[in-house]
């Protein structure tokens, strides 16, 4: 595997809170590095993955506030840092805001598409939610009579099978 | 030592049967990995007839459990050699072949082929001995053994199939001469189709002679197809054999036709549209400590998990397997992580799937606390 | 299920016009059109069957594309699997647009004249709209049947609930319904002693108990009558667990997906959460799996009895003058859905059918200039009106999972209120907002784009966010008012030159009363379940309707009624009680049209229990 794809595994593992094994699982790791590559180019792609390439090692604790300030905070690459997480959570790249295309002139690809069929279906929304894209990957006969099974990950609010509920008071955002 | 091939005894009847669910299941791994390793966008139609053959076989296992039980025995999946280890071996006549674990592609097809259609003796051997010496070292696993000499195997699956119709009919025939019967199972433990069911072939509870042959015809016919024709009954369901055989001739068959001239719609496979797994992979070949290893330990876990409630589903309690088709589900997408996964250490092959039930002794598997309930 | 080969290939539109043999013609491959072909081809008649779409979808091959398209589609609404065909052109909701007074918008293929914008949908395509139906399937109650003489409101029915049981019973049967009597058995509802459904009822989702627990045991006052609520389950179309008590114990046999050349799998449901639009696997009904029955019905030189001519767009039904019978159908065939070009043949036969659905049977009664001698044709269109509420439950509820909607609220269904408002019942939906607000996409854009969570807290907030989703879709109750209604107009055409459906509607009072209370309702019930309320109806939306100094947003049902309403007389109706043209002996117009009323069940199951009546009608008067 390139440098380029580890580069562009450990930037979207760190954006979606899911590991480069459920990252590599989707079969679409390196389509999406080439979805962006096709719809921004390979230059502001090579700066996305350069930032993240720079943070300051995980063990540190300024590195979350790095990410803010030069990734998801950076006029041109944040845009394209949102687009890329949506685009693994829903398997459709969204058309970058106006602003954005303003500031930094129109992609010809720019549009919004699913990347393929399959992308839809490995959407990690459903995943992350213990569900299933609607129309495909089903459960199972009767399986939604039960709780849902939401995989736990490293800051879920729980990380024990039998714990029950991710109560709204520690959940992170009340909507 | 023994010698003969017919089944004499009602342990031996139960033993064999057992032996039938083991093969009917030997089956079920190697279909899987070839229908999850296709890759999204090809092979639609491949993908199709190993779906329909796959829940076909999890019906032959459920009908070998049911005639299992119609006789008094009981039925276990979680003995330590249910699961075969792979590459396991099936009897061909006087050869044996090799059914592995591998991705989709001209050689896993052939492998199938071979599965559905067994030999049959050639004239010359009809007086031949029945039974035929294992020729595999101990520690592989050889399908259609008999039941009291595991050194000795059947010809071929049709013949083991047909030395379990001849055994049933004998004892059943000697126990009715006295009165009695060997169907003495408890038919609440018979899984009907209320539990299961696909569009080719139904499950009925087996409760006497009849039942039981019919039982076992289906399956025999599910796979090699009716007396040679291409269609296992009037329903016109194509025998798996032919199905396998429209993906290699690339058209499908139609009803009339010949076997081996297919003349329906054509059909497109891609042969090189599967991800390359390392065939016949084992937890110890994957790196430890690897996200990919827990993966796969994990996978083997949940399937023993599986095996443990079709046993207890087998065993007097038909609804749990609603509750199994889930876990069913839930495999596909463990399966498709593990394949999609590149194997460390090995460039340009992937994980898969490694079926070492009860076999792996990697230790607790901490990937399976994975699934928190909500 | 398997097509016979032969009737996978296309019948030749030339050699249909020179036949003249065909004893029944029908107009569309849904479901009233399928059970009418297999009950005559059973009895030995020859039929056609002609469909606008392609039909490609007969094959398994061609019913995966279906799903494929909608997984490609970037927005996935409830027509996303079926591909623009300008020759048989359907109404699409994300197209639709709020009215000015007076405007009329004939940017969509329904043409809106208002004042209501009406987002409901039909399906053009072999199968019609069971292709993309929820397939929930609840019988009319007895007094839906009589809502003028019990209440003062509506109409009476010709029929009697008891008069329809029996084809209620052969409906499940053909349907295949999963649902178990003793949860049907609410407000009055009766079935004989010893029946049971063809398949046990679907499990309650998860979503569904963690609302009846909240609940249950609780009622509601109104007008001094007390409902007790609690959530039950819907009976519904897709294939369950098989009751070996059905038929006397013979018990029932589902039928798997179909296809033109294998014998296919396609059981159980699985839970794939997509009724609307596309069950991925078929365990949903629809009418092909009744069609390819009927296709393997052969006759006496052993050739299939039905045909199917797809890709043919009936554009004129043809009168005798003097008779006033069908002579003939005008049939437009196209070669290809890209191009409008197609050649105009005629199609003869001793027997028309009309099963177009309520819009397009009417339009082309009307383009043919045959309004009946009561005029109603294209009158009294009917569809439920959707009140939709949402909330946040409390607790994770897994929401996302199972079909469509396995249960609902709907104990209002019946009661004395109804002499001053519309009745309801309530659908809770799997697939949580998505209605109402395009959830779960609509939420990822907003915690991503507008929250600014990545990593950890993204995961944490879209299950916050979705998992606890609970939408409350209220199906109204809508009576039949004459001048809610379909018409055509030449100057509104298709890409083929046949004349568009215009729609003109208003939500009849009666229904917003009902709206007013059914709001009240869910506020009532999200705060016994501690849910927080996010519903919000926004005056610019398209369906926005304005009632004693509130708004609510309105969408329509998709359960399409009443522009060939039955009656007792040529006068108050078109049809009569087998759903034959008063004007036109060997003319029948069946489906939701016929229906005087529509209560609060959806319409399927009340009008394929109204086409057995009806098959059975048109072979007496064959004989």
């Amino acid at each position: 595997m390139s440098n380029r794809v580890e580069a562009f595994l450990g930037l979207s593992a760190e954006l979606t809170a899911f590991s480069r094994f459920d990252l590599l699982g989707t079969g679409l790791a390196e389509r999406y590095l080439g979805t962006l590559d096709t719809v921004v180019g390979g230059e502001i792609t090579d700066m996305l993955l350069a930032a993240f390439v720079a943070l300051p090692p995980p063990e540190d604790g300024t590195r979350a506030q790095a990410l803010r300030a030069t990734i998801l905070g950076s006029e041109l690459l944040g845009d394209v840092a949102r687009a890329l997480i949506k685009l693994w959570y829903s398997g459709t790249w969204f058309e970058l805001p106006y602003a954005w295309t303003q500031r930094f002139g129109p992609k010809s690809a720019d549009a919004t598409f699913v990347v393929s069929p399959d992308a839809y279906i490995e959407g990690l929304l459903w995943k992350a939610i213990g569900a299933h894209p609607a129309g495909a990957k089903a459960p199972g006969y009767g399986s939604w009579a039960y709780p849902p099974k939401i995989p736990t990950f490293p800051g879920s609010p729980t990380s024990k099978p039998d714990a029950v509920s991710v109560h709204p008071q520690n959940a992170g955002i009340m909507s | 030592m023994h010698t003969h091939s017919s089944i004499r005894t009602l342990d031996e009847l139960q033993e064999i049967l057992h032996g039938a669910m083991q093969l009917e299941h030997a089956t079920i791994p190697p279909y899987l990995t070839a229908l999850y390793s296709i890759i999204p966008g090809v092979n639609q139609d491949a993908a199709q007839v190993l779906r329909v053959i796959v829940v076909e076989e999890m019906l032959h296992l459920t009908i070998a459990a049911n005639v299992l039980n119609a006789v008094g025995g009981t039925p276990d999946l979680t003995r330590p050699d249910f699961v075969a280890s792979y590459p396991a071996y099936l009897p061909d006549g006087e050869t044996d072949f090799e059914v592995g674990i591998q991705a989709f592609g001209r050689e896993a097809l052939t492998t199938f082929l071979k599965i559905e259609r067994p030999a049959t003796r050639p004239e010359r051997l009809k007086a031949g001995n029945p039974l035929l010496h294992r020729k595999i070292p101990p520690h592989k696993t050889m399908l259609g053994s008999h039941p009291s000499n595991k050194e000795l195997h059947f010809y071929s699956i049709g013949e083991f199939y047909a030395a379990i119709v001849d055994g049933i009919r004998e004892l059943e025939g000697r126990a009715q001469r006295e009165g009695q019967t060997i169907f003495t199972g408890d038919r609440s433990r018979q899984v009907t189709s209320e539990y299961y069911y696909s569009g080719g072939g139904e499950l009925f509870p087996v409760v006497d002679l009849k039942s039981a042959i019919d039982a076992l015809e289906l399956i025999i016919e599910q796979g090699e197809g009716d007396g040679g024709g291409i269609y296992d009954d009037d329903e016109h369901e194509l025998a798996h054999y032919y199905r396998f055989d429209e993906l290699v001739k690339g058209r499908y068959y139609l009803k009339g036709d010949k076997p081996g001239h297919p003349t329906g719609p054509q059909l497109q496979v891609d042969w090189d549209g599967a991800y390359p797994i390392k065939p016949n992979l084992k937890v110890a070949e994957i790196s430890d400590g690897s996200e990919l290893r827990e993966a796969t330990i994990a996978f083997n876990h949940r399937y023993g998990e599986f095996l443990k409630l079709l046993t207890l589903a087998y065993n007097g309690q038909p609804s749990l397997l609603l509750e199994a088709v889930p876990i069913m589900f839930e495999f596909r997408n463990m399966m498709l992580e593990l394949i999609r996964n590149p194997l460390p250490g090995h460039p340009g092959l992937n994980g898969s799937p490694t079926y070492e039930i009860g076999r792996d002794a990697a230790g607790p598997c901490v990937a399976c606390q994975a699934g928190a309930v909500a | 299920m398997l097509f016979p080969s032969e009737s996978a290939l296309r019948a030749d539109p030339q050699a249909v016009a020179g036949s003249s043999d065909y004893d029944i013609v029908i107009v569309g491959s849904g479901i009233s059109g399928a059970i009418i072909a297999k009950q005559a081809a059973e009895a030995g008649k020859r039929v056609l069957v002609l469909e606008a779409g392609t039909g490609v979808n007969r094959s398994l091959v061609g019913y995966d594309d279906l799903l494929t398209t909608f997984y490609s589609a970037a927005t996935k609404d409830n027509q996303s699997p079926f591909p623009v065909n300008a020759n048989a052109a359907m109404p699409r909701s994300p197209q639709l647009r709020k009215l000015q007074a007076g405007e009329t918008d004939s940017s969509t293929y329904i043409v809106q004249s208002g004042p209501y914008v009406s987002d409901t949908t039909y399906t053009r395509i072999f199968g019609g709209t069971t292709m993309h139906w929820e397939a929930k399937t609840p019988r009319m109650l007895r007094s839906d049947f009589k809502s003028r003489t019990n209440f003062g409101q509506g109409l009476d029915w010709p029929l009697s609930f008891e008069e329809i049981e029996e084809d209620y019973r052969l409906a499940e049967q053909e349907i295949g319904v999963s649902a178990d009597v003793e949860d049907q058995s609410y407000l009055g509802q009766t079935f004989p002693d010893d029946y049971v459904f063809p398949m046990r009822g679907l499990p309650l989702s998860y979503l569904d108990q963690q609302v009846n627990n909240g609940i249950d045991g609780t009622s509601v006052d109104l007008y001094g009558q007390i409902y007790p609520l609690k959530v039950r389950p819907y009976p519904q179309a897709r294939n369950g667990i098989p009751n070996p008590a059905y038929d006397g114990g013979r018990g029932y046999r589902p039928i798997g997906a179909v296809d033109t050349h294998q014998v296919e799998e396609g059981g159980r449901c699985q839970g794939n959460t997509n009724c609307v639009p596309l069950c991925p696997v078929q365990a949903r009904y629809h009418s092909g799996k009744t069609l390819a029955k009927a296709f393997r019905i052969r006759g006496k030189s052993g050739q299939s009895l039905v045909e199917l001519l797809p890709q043919a767009v009936a554009s004129k039904v043809v009168i005798d003058p003097d008779s006033g019978k069908v002579v003939a159908l005008e049939v437009k065939v196209y070669n290809d859905s890209a191009s409008p070009a197609h050649e105009t043949i005629t199609v003869k036969g001793k027997v028309f059918v009309l099963a177009a659905g309520a819009i397009e049977t009417a339009r082309l009664m009307l383009s043919s200039g045959l309004r009946s001698t009561s005029g109603l044709v294209g009158r009294n269109l009917m569809d439920h009106a959707y009140l939709l509420n949402w909330a946040l439950m409390p607790q994770i509820c897994g929401t996302m999972r199972g079909t469509s909607s396995t249960g609902g609220i709907v104990d209002l269904r019946d009661g004395p209120f109804r002499e001053k408002q519309a009745a309801f019942a309530i659908d809770i939906h799997n697939d949580g907002w998505g209605w109402a607000t395009g959830a779960p996409t609509s939420d990822l854009l907003e915690l991503v784009d507008d929250r600014n969570l990545y990593g950890a807290d993204l995961r944490r907030g879209l299950i916050d966010r979705i998992s606890r989703q609970l939408l409350l879709a209220v199906m109204l109750e809508v009576l039949p008012v004459e001048s809610n209604r379909i018409t055509v107009d030449p100057q509104f055409t298709d890409a083929l030159g046949n004349m568009r459906p215009i729609l003109s509607f208003t939500v009849p009072e009666y229904t917003m009363r009902g709206a007013a209370y059914a709001r009240q309702f869910s506020r009532t019930v999200f705060a016994r379940l501690g849910a927080q309320d996010h519903t919000s109806y926004a005056p610019s939306d398209f369906g926005y309707v304005a009632y004693e100094g509130q708004g609510y947003a309105i969408r329509g049902g998709n359960h399409l009624a009443g522009t060939h309403i039955m009656g007792t007389t040529k006068t108050n109706s078109v049809v009569d009680r087998n759903q034959r043209s008063w004007d036109h002996e060997n003319l029948y117009l069946v489906g939701g049209g016929s229906m005087p009323t529509i209560g609060t069940a959806n319409v399927t199951l009340t009008l394929a229990a109204m086409c057995f009546r009806s098959g059975r009608d048109i072979l007496k008067y064959l004989h």
